[in-house]
């Protein structure tokens, strides 16, 4: 019975005192200072924090060292967090991996404070040529990536593996390539549709700030910059460029950042009730929009006529951490893209006379550019693609092999499956054979650069290789081989069974032509490797 | 329970009442002369005793309800009565499975996260059901527009012919443009312009004949089904209706297996009505309210009282009705019923308060929430004639009168563990 007598003497000293400092101060509160883990993004809130402690005793002291998952928060049960609060650019990744730790890491309180939608600024040249090959005008993430694959458009874009704004970037970009207008799921992202996106970016940061001094500096090394609008809008304001980027609001939609602000110190409730009042009061917000161009989350502050636009439609996030992770993984060093190799065996076989080898034809003129679908501005081939033609029948037609460079590359590959004559076989394993050949070469050549084989057949092997002989040979060439799946594209009467089979036994995967189209199942399999 | 040496203090009752006070303890006697000088500097400042009056503060955890709570009105009256309640806000199901160590009073928007925090209480509890107030789904003109068009909601009509603020949705109908399929196909051509849609994508149904573009799907967001009443509310009344308007659960009850399994089917069919919308977002109604909120989300998951308060406070500020944000109204419908619910003596103080005072009560009509009055049959009366009175169109009632009601606990816990994959709730160690 001796603690709550001693808790009661300690509760009636630290009342009393508390009575009397409140009695001395205006306010009521005592000067605190809290450390605060913040997004980079944030640094331009800087100026504000002054006027945040004059009218609230709250000093916030800003480090700039906050990751995208928020890496170390919370601690575990227990231990303190060194960091009273965080301010970040947006929570998801932070609340995914929670969700993940199954109740392990209870969720801190957050509170939206801006809005920005993470969007495309043009130069006025690139935007009048991507207006003019846009559906009605209206630009989308499919548009830039289509431009970005054929080398008219040049962007820059902040590190997904080191900043939240590039990781919204890129999961904006990852949805509308998928194209299914909802939330990305683990099968969209199994294979990686923005190598042709990628393959235009030239200008990489580690933050969206050193982004943006990057392009103002040299804005020669690119013609768009993927970014916040609220950073985009700040750049143009700064005056340092010559002539101002148009802000695009991608017409396949956003992700849309809030800049929430976390308490990681469930201690220190009271502060963060008074610094999110002030910063959510009408005043603030106002000053936060005139300030860094993010728009107000208070109702009753009318936006000025820049942030007046529409920002388009807000693209869900995924539900899973694997999923974003894995897009990051897959889009890799932005500095160091190579583009990939694939081998393309196609069967010239006489039953492919008419309306199949029109089909080809339209599949490969497609996938050079002719197929104006959002996924297929995705899926096209582009810059610095190794593509390798092989026509074969009872034994190899033809063999071409280009490094895409410009349109009249792609026109002399369309050339050969255009043109050329059939043949009466069908040696299918020798045509793998003959693949996996020319792959290993290549991997030898070069090793960062991944190879893949499409073999496309609408009929049965009937002379060359038997299977078993191939599968003989392949195991011969070695970790190489290894490394190259080989992906199957069924058409008319071909042994689904054997395809399956070559797929499985190489990691790839068999497509069925006949469930949709030629065409279809080429873009289904491009980037799965 | 222990309590606070700051609650003995402000609440002599306490002390009296358990056995503490023996003779003041050493620490007393050396803080009374810090104690006088505090009193005189207050007597000189002019707070004459204000520390004395017995204001107390509740710390207390709620959901959306504390938009009753944060009112500034409301605020104001409960500081007439000397109690100044501390709000930590999070989802109610959240607040359900969490410790609720250190807390006074816990308001959960709905019955299923009340009745889980009621069976964790060892002792018998005060609590009070003040009001009700319907699920809904708060979306936008166009947007609504459009279903009327795919005929899966019904404008209700305007007094004066203007334009309306409230539509019937025909639940059953709405889900087959949820699900992600069109009649059992991933594509179609939905509205005959000779192009392939995705399924049910806002464009899909015509939404892009008026101008404008939405190549999203049909999606309703929600808050965390894990966390949210709201959310698992929603699940109860997709449950409700996939399982042909009869409450889950409540089918083969002589056989356990057999009825754990139907409940297994069923939810694995409401899943990807809430998995396609991807991440789940909080504060549905702060976004749909907001000045982007029709980019964030064209359909979202609210409360009637939310979209209410919001019209009353639109027509207080501009002297008309935000025609833009227009309500869907779900039939079947499910109606919410938050409990307050007192957890130490101090909260019981605030659950007789909300119980007996009508100050308070009348408050929440003005907030938007349907009220119970003693002597009354319904909740609706009061709240549509302040509605009629301040401008704003009174939502009828629906013809349909079909009430999807919330399935056992033990029933919804399990529907949305399943779809939510939630992580498992923490016990307070006694």
């Amino acid at each position: 019975m001796r603690r709550p007598a001693a808790a009661l003497g300690a509760g009636l000293v630290l009342a009393l005192l508390a009575t009397l400092t409140s009695a001395c101060t205006q306010d009521g509160g005592e000067h605190i200072t809290l450390r605060v883990l913040a997004s980079p993004e944030l640094a331009d809130v800087e100026p504000l924090l002054g006027e945040l402690e004059e009218d609230t005793g709250v000093e916030l002291k800003l480090e700039y060292t906050a990751t995208a998952e928020l890496e170390g928060q919370p601690p575990a049960a227990g231990r303190k967090s060194a960091h009273a609060l965080a301010w970040l650019a947006s929570d998801r990744s932070f609340l995914l991996r929670l969700q993940d730790s199954a109740g392990g890491l209870v969720r801190p309180e957050s509170t939206s404070i801006m809005r920005s939608p993470v969007v495309v600024g043009l130069t006025p040249g690139a935007a009048r040529d991507l207006r003019g090959r846009a559906p009605g005008g209206r630009i989308s993430w499919a548009d830039l990536a289509d431009a970005a694959a054929d080398g008219t458009v040049r962007f820059g874009m902040a590190d997904p593996r080191r900043s939240d704004t590039g990781r919204a970037a890129l999961v904006g970009v990852a949805t509308a390539a998928a194209g299914t207008g909802s939330a990305l799921r683990e099968e969209d992202v199994s294979c990686d549709r923005l190598r042709g996106f990628r393959s235009g970016q030239t200008l990489t940061a580690p933050g969206s700030r050193e982004l943006t001094d990057a392009y103002a500096e040299r804005p020669e090394a690119a013609d768009a910059l993927i970014a916040h609008e609220a950073e985009l809008l700040s750049l143009n304001a700064s005056g340092r460029l010559r002539e101002p980027l148009e802000i695009v609001h991608p017409d396949d939609g956003m992700v849309l950042s809030d800049f929430p602000l976390l308490l990681l110190d469930p201690g220190e409730r009271e502060a963060y009730g008074k610094v999110v009042d002030w910063l959510q009061s009408a005043d603030t917000q106002r000053e936060l929009m005139r300030r860094t161009h993010r728009r107000p989350v208070s109702q009753d502050v009318e936006p000025t006529a820049e942030l007046r636009t529409s920002v388009g439609n807000a693209l869900s996030f995924p539900d899973r951490l694997s999923i974003v992770r894995r897009l990051v993984d897959d889009y890799g060093d932005p500095v160091h893209t190579t583009g990939d190799q694939v081998v393309f065996l196609l069967d010239f076989s006489t039953s492919m006379r008419g309306e199949r080898i029109a089909a080809l034809r339209a599949a490969f003129a497609g996938l050079s550019g002719a197929d104006r679908t959002s996924t297929g501005k995705f899926a096209r081939f582009y810059r610095g693609e190794r593509l390798t033609v092989v026509r074969f029948g009872g034994s190899v037609l033809q063999e071409r092999t280009v490094t895409v460079r410009s349109d009249a590359d792609l026109k002399s590959l369309d050339r050969i499956v255009a043109g050329g004559g059939f043949d009466d076989a069908t040696a299918l394993w020798s045509a793998l054979d003959r693949g996996y050949r020319i792959a290993t070469d290549a991997v030898r050549a070069a090793p960062e650069r991944p190879v893949a084989i499409v073999l496309m057949t609408d009929g049965e092997n009937n002379t060359g290789l038997s299977y078993a002989e191939f599968l003989r040979r392949h195991g011969r060439l070695g970790s190489a081989a290894d490394a190259v799946p080989t992906f199957t594209v069924q058409f008319g009467e071909a042994d689904a069974g054997a395809l399956k089979r070559a797929a499985a036994a190489t990691g790839g995967r068999m497509v069925d032509a006949g469930l949709s189209s030629l065409t279809d199942a080429f873009k289904e399999i491009r980037g799965c490797h | 329970m222990s309590h606070s040496a700051r609650a003995a203090i402000e609440e002599p009752r306490l002390s009296t009442r358990q056995v503490r006070r023996r003779r003041a303890p050493r620490h007393v006697v050396v803080a009374l002369p810090i104690a006088l000088a505090g009193l005189i500097a207050l007597l000189i400042s002019g707070n004459t005793l204000r520390p004395f009056e017995r204001i107390i503060t509740l710390e207390a955890r709620m959901a959306s309800k504390s938009d009753f709570f944060k009112d500034p009105e409301v605020r104001r009256l409960l500081l007439g009565h000397g109690i100044r309640v501390d709000i930590r806000r999070l989802g109610s199901r959240g607040i359900a499975t969490q410790s609720l160590t250190g807390t006074d009073v816990v308001f959960p928007s709905g019955q299923p996260a009340a009745k889980i925090i009621l069976d964790r209480q060892d002792h018998s509890v005060r609590s009070v059901r003040p009001f009700v107030t319907p699920l809904v789904l708060g979306t936008f003109r166009d947007y609504a527009d459009t279903l009327v068009k795919a005929k899966v909601a019904t404008p209700q009509r305007a007094p004066g012919g203007g334009p309306t603020l409230y539509y019937d949705l025909d639940m059953p109908a709405f889900m087959g443009l949820l699900d992600g399929t069109h009649a059992g196909r991933g594509a179609a051509d939905q509205d005959g312009d000779g192009r392939t849609e995705g399924a049910d994508t806002w464009n899909g149904i015509g939404f892009d004949s008026r101008g404008r573009s939405n190549s999203g799907r049909v999606l309703v967001r929600t808050s965390n089904v894990c966390e949210s009443n709201a959310a698992g509310t929603y699940l109860s009344l997709l449950a409700f209706v996939v399982n042909r308007n009869t409450t889950p659960g409540t089918e083969n009850v002589n056989d356990p297996r057999l009825a754990q399994e139907a409940v297994t089917d069923l939810a694995a069919r409401i899943k990807p009505l809430i998995s396609l919308q991807g991440m789940w977002a909080d504060e549905q109604a702060d976004s749909y309210l907001s000045d982007l909120g029709e980019s964030i989300a064209p359909v979202s998951l609210i409360y009637e009282h939310q979209y209410l308060s919001h019209q009353i406070a639109h027509h207080d500020r501009t002297g008309e009705q935000d025609t833009d944000r227009v309500l869907l109204y779900p039939t079947p419908y499910a109606l919410t019923e938050p409990q307050l619910i007192s957890l130490t003596d101090r909260g019981d103080r605030l659950v007789r308060l909300i119980q007996e005072d009508e100050e308070l009560r009348d408050r929440a009509i003005e907030l938007g929430f349907r009220v119970r009055f003693s002597g009354e049959d319904g909740t609706s009366e009061r709240l549509n004639a302040y509605l009629g009175d301040h401008g704003i169109q009174v939502p009828a009632a629906n013809p349909d009168q079909t009430k999807s009601y919330e399935p056992g606990l033990e029933v919804l816990e399990r529907i949305i563990d399943y779809v939510g994959t939630c992580p498992p709730p923490v016990q307070d160690t006694p």
